[in-house]
């Protein structure tokens, strides 16, 4: 093991890099030095300031950026030291990385170097890059990286093998369904769309976008003036200007309507599409999706990839008693992160028993509401928002007042809002409750935390109030599981008590 | 609980006081050009250039102390603590078992007041890093090894 010995010590990139950044540095260069060129005349003496500072600045910093890097490989950590002016040293624990990538583009394949890229779980940016090693070296790197991983597994199984993998992302499924194995054997899907239900998902479907998407296609089918002439001359269009003319209003409300009629039609053909044939199959720890008509896309969920249950339903979906199964995910590919909808449309039981699936989970019988004045902040917070956007945009543009008719709806949706925001810890899982138009209800597993977070505004804190928020890998979207204005006794002991169940959660029996 | 270090505070009033320097000095520009070209401008002059210095000596003198004020943390067993902010008050607990991958970084002013940051990144969504700055380097290169030794040991 002497080659490993080596990377005990600290490394300096391979010396070729001077070169290749030197050359990479060059196209800057010749855009600095394109207008003497172009004047043949010496008047030009901007551009030879500039490769003189180009040449005082930028080549030492090539040169001193290459001395400053070193990079060190121990059985426990790469550290990495760079930075001229900011200087970095990053430790980057081996059992933390997933994947170490080796890449050699044109230039490095010339000069025998490569680019390693070494990536951990989390950000979507790599974590730690060697610009240039050479590539026996990159190699050497990548063989000596596997094997300390491996040493250190093969050290940590007898012991605990459930600990040598907790960064919540790669760790077990939540808990062994008991119903798997079966599953895994029986080649039937465990939820499935018949066709009715697929139209039945466009119908309950009911985006705001596709409603922009009509208005606009309504005026793209608006004839041109000249053809609005002929069409007039010729008397076809008389009933309808007539009618526009007598009865502005109705003409409007047909309008609208033939929008909103124009977008549901067209939501549910987007979503048929999109849907068509839906089946998921449950296989020991995956789960496999497949639907669509046009572009078939099948799709693989590692259950212990998962990171949060998300159940939600719009305003028309809650008339109706239907429900959307989403899960979170985290992939180390980009492609595999984010919210990927398990179930289009269900009855709440069918969407309880996929997510239990997933993880052992109840929809808690109580959700523990925030404090009232909440119903007092949001209206407060609405109705500045809506002056202060309305009343400058009324000084140039006198019809923005009519947004002023929004103020009354805004107690409305406060008092909404605090109807349905809510949460309960409850087993080991965290529920949280939350949307006014459309309703949310996450289930996050306490063994998923992440970074946990209490708030409080300067506004928050004269109420005595505190915005409580469990971090998870791969959450986003516009709406968080934040849990907004808890009194702050309550939200120190919800905090304490999520934190204590995570300890809990990862305690060695 | 403990507070950074005090030399923190220079740190953040030198950042404050030449970025709003520049804004001032721009303002003054501003002010002097429209001056002496006799374009119209709505308010008298001197109006806004003083206002930028009114409320940048303000910024400058104020934030420092109170952020340094605030800012409290805490290397416990298994997470690190943290609470910040004026007008925002957070607090953060980080799980140690969480953490990625550690930095301790040092930009030239830092190197200065031998200060340096400690940054840890998890993979969470929100903030995927969250930085503790105000260290003396060898606080923080302790600070990291104690984080390190528990991902490194403790977690195995």
């Amino acid at each position: 093991m002497r080659v490993d010995q080596q990377f005990d010590e600290a490394q300096m990139l391979h010396p070729m890099t001077l070169v290749q950044r030197f050359l990479l540095s060059l196209p800057a260069f010749v855009l600095l030095l394109i207008p003497i060129f172009r004047s043949a005349d010496s008047a030009s003496v901007v551009p030879v300031v500039a490769v003189i500072v180009y040449g005082v600045l930028a080549l030492p910093l090539i040169a001193l950026r290459y001395y400053r890097f070193r990079y060190r490989i121990t059985r426990k950590e790469i550290v990495i030291q760079s930075g001229v002016l900011n200087r970095q040293n990053r430790s980057i624990p081996i059992e933390r990385i997933q994947n170490i990538e080796i890449e050699q583009s044109l230039l490095p394949r010339i000069f025998g170097t490569a680019k390693v890229k070494i990536e951990t779980a989390g950000s979507s940016k790599t974590e730690g890059v060697l610009e240039f090693v050479g590539i026996e070296t990159a190699h050497e790197i990548r063989e000596i990286v596997r094997t300390y991983q491996q040493s250190r597994e093969a050290a940590a199984t007898p012991v605990n093998s459930v600990a040598s993998q907790d960064t919540g992302l790669t760790d077990q499924p939540i808990a062994p369904a008991p119903a798997r194995q079966q599953d895994a054997t029986a080649n039937t899907p465990v939820f499935s769309l018949p066709l009715s239900r697929v139209l039945m998902v466009g119908v309950m479907r009911f985006s705001l976008l596709y409603i922009a998407i009509a208005f606009s296609l309504i005026e793209q089918m608006l004839p041109n003036p000249d053809e609005l002439e002929v069409w007039l001359r010729r008397g076809w269009l008389k009933p309808l200007t007539e009618y526009g003319t007598d009865s502005p209003w109705q003409l409007t409300a047909v309008i609208i309507f033939s929008a909103v009629l124009l977008s549901w039609l067209s939501g549910i053909l987007v979503s048929f599409n999109r849907y068509y044939g839906f089946k998921l199959w449950l296989e020991s720890d995956k789960m496999h999706k497949r639907h669509g008509l046009l572009t078939l896309s099948q799709g693989t969920i590692p259950l212990r990839r998962v990171q949060a249950m998300i159940l939600r339903a719009n305003m028309l979906m809650r008339r109706f008693k239907w429900i959307t199964l989403e899960v979170q995910t985290m992939g180390l590919e980009a492609t595999g992160r984010g919210h990927q909808v398990v179930a289009p449309l269900a009855r709440l039981p069918v969407a309880m028993g996929l997510a239990n699936h997933i993880g052992p989970v109840t929809l808690p019988e109580h959700f523990t509401p925030v404090s009232r004045l909440t119903i007092r902040r949001t209206i407060v917070r609405f109705t500045v928002a809506l002056l202060v956007t309305v009343l400058p945009t009324a000084y140039f543009w006198q019809p923005a007042l009519w947004g002023l008719l929004a103020l009354p709806a805004i107690p409305f949706y406060a008092f909404q809002h605090y109807k349905n925001h809510g949460y309960a810890l409850q087993e080991d899982t965290l529920y949280v409750r939350r949307g006014v138009f459309r309703h949310f209800i996450w289930m996050i597993p306490v063994s998923k935390f992440q970074v946990l977070y209490g708030e409080s505004s300067i506004f928050q804190r004269r109420l005595g109030l505190e915005t409580v928020y469990i971090d998870t890998a791969g959450a986003g979207g516009l709406a968080l599981p934040e849990i907004i204005d808890v009194p702050t006794e309550e939200a120190t002991a919800l905090i304490e008590a999520c934190y204590n169940r995570f300890q809990q959660a990862f305690a060695t029996p | 609980m403990r507070s950074l270090e005090p030399a923190i505070k220079t740190i953040w009033t030198i950042k404050f006081a030449s970025l709003l320097g520049s804004m001032f000095l721009a303002a003054l520009l501003y002010e002097v050009y429209v001056y002496f070209s006799r374009a119209s401008f709505a308010l008298p002059p001197g109006v806004l250039t003083g206002a930028f210095l009114i409320v940048g000596v303000a910024i400058t003198f104020s934030v420092p102390r109170l952020s340094y004020k605030y800012w409290r943390f805490d290397l416990r067993q298994e997470e690190l603590y943290l609470e910040r902010g004026i007008l925002n008050r957070v607090r953060t607990i980080v799980p140690l078992r969480r953490i990625q991958h550690l930095d301790v970084s040092q930009n030239i002013l830092e190197r200065e007041f031998n200060l340096s940051k400690l940054i840890v990144h998890t993979a969470g969504s929100r903030s995927s890093d969250v930085v503790l700055p105000g260290l003396r380097f060898e606080e923080a290169e302790q600070l990291r090894d104690d984080v390190k030794r528990y991902i490194l040991e403790d977690a195995v």
